[in-house]
C-alpha cells in the first residue's frame, strides 16, 4: 500500500493506493490521525485501493469520528466498485459525505 | 448406468498467522470461486469474507502474534464452496462473536457481520485439534 498526501487550499489530499487490510491499515490510520491534526479539512482519495476489509472501514469510522470531536471535515470521492461493495456490505455509507471527483470533495469542504 | 465421477476442486492451504500473508490468500480464492461459476462481486466478497474471518483469528485467537499456526480447505461440492479453517490459538467466547448491529457507528464487529452477510451458513466449534471455523456458500444456478 502506498500513501502520499498533498494540499489543495486549506484542504489535505490523502491518496491511497493498494490494498487496505488488517496489515496496512496501521499505516493509513497513521497518516489520517496525523494529517487530520495539520489541517482543517481532509479528504481521502479511494481511487486507487484495489481492496479494502473491515479494519479499513473501522479506521475510516474512527478517523470520522474524531474530526467531529475536532470540527473539521473529513470526506471520501473516487469509491472504486470494489470499495463501494464493501461499503454497502457494512453499511456505512450513509455516515460519511461521500463524492465522486475531487473538485467536488474540495468544493464542498 | 454409473455416474460419471466428479472431481471437485480442494485448495489446501497453512500459513502463519501474519497479516502479510492475506494479499495470497485472497489471490487464490478469488479466482477459484470465479472458476467454480461466481460473478466478479459475489468473488470479491467471498475473498473478504475469509480473509475476515483469518484476520479474527490472528487478532482475537492468536492475539497478533505472527507465529500461529493457521490451516485452510477450500472444498468446492455439489452445493457450493466449503470453507474450514483450523488454528490453535485463544478458544472464541461464542458470547462475544456477534455481528455489529446495523445503523451505528461502532467499529467493532464488522467483521463478523461481513462473513454472515457474505456466506450462507457459518460455524465455529471448539474441537481437540483447535478452533475449527466452517463456512459455507452455494452456488446458484441460472441454469
Amino acid at each position: 500500500m502506498k500513501i502520499s498526501v498533498r494540499e489543495a487550499g486549506e484542504t489535505r489530499i490523502v491518496e491511497v493506493e493498494g490494498d487496505v487490510d488488517l496489515g496496512t491499515s496501521p499505516d493509513l490510520r497513521r497518516t489520517l490521525f496525523q494529517t487530520l491534526t495539520e489541517a482543517p479539512r481532509l479528504a481521502l482519495n479511494l481511487a486507487a485501493i484495489r481492496y479494502i476489509d473491515s479494519s479499513g472501514i473501522a479506521t475510516l469510522i474512527e478517523v470520522l469520528k474524531d474530526s467531529q470531536r475536532r470540527n473539521k471535515r473529513f470526506v471520501l470521492f473516487g469509491l472504486s466498485p470494489a470499495v463501494r461493495q464493501v461499503f454497502h456490505l457494512t453499511h456505512v455509507m450513509r455516515i460519511f459525505e461521500v463524492f465522486q471527483t475531487e473538485e467536488e470533495a474540495v468544493a464542498s469542504a | 448406468m454409473i455416474a460419471p465421477a466428479t472431481t471437485f476442486v480442494h485448495l489446501k492451504l497453512v500459513m502463519p498467522s501474519d497479516p502479510r500473508y492475506l494479499p495470497a490468500v485472497r489471490g487464490a480464492i478469488a479466482p477459484l470461486a470465479a472458476a467454480m461459476g461466481w460473478d466478479e462481486a459475489e468473488c470479491r466478497a467471498i475473498a473478504l469474507a475469509l480473509d475476515e474471518a483469518i484476520a479474527n483469528v490472528i487478532r482475537h485467537a492468536y492475539h497478533n502474534r505472527t507465529d500461529g499456526r493457521i490451516e485452510l480447505d477450500c472444498c468446492q461440492n455439489v452445493e457450493g464452496l466449503e470453507i474450514t479453517m483450523l488454528d490453535q490459538g485463544e478458544a472464541p467466547d461464542k458470547s462475544k462473536i456477534c455481528a455489529r448491529a446495523i445503523d451505528c457507528e461502532q467499529v467493532g464487529g464488522l467483521g463478523t457481520h461481513i462473513i454472515k452477510d457474505v456466506m450462507d451458513t457459518v460455524s465455529y466449534q471448539a474441537t481437540p485439534a483447535g478452533n475449527r471455523f466452517v463456512a459455507t456458500k452455494r452456488l446458484k444456478r441460472t441454469t
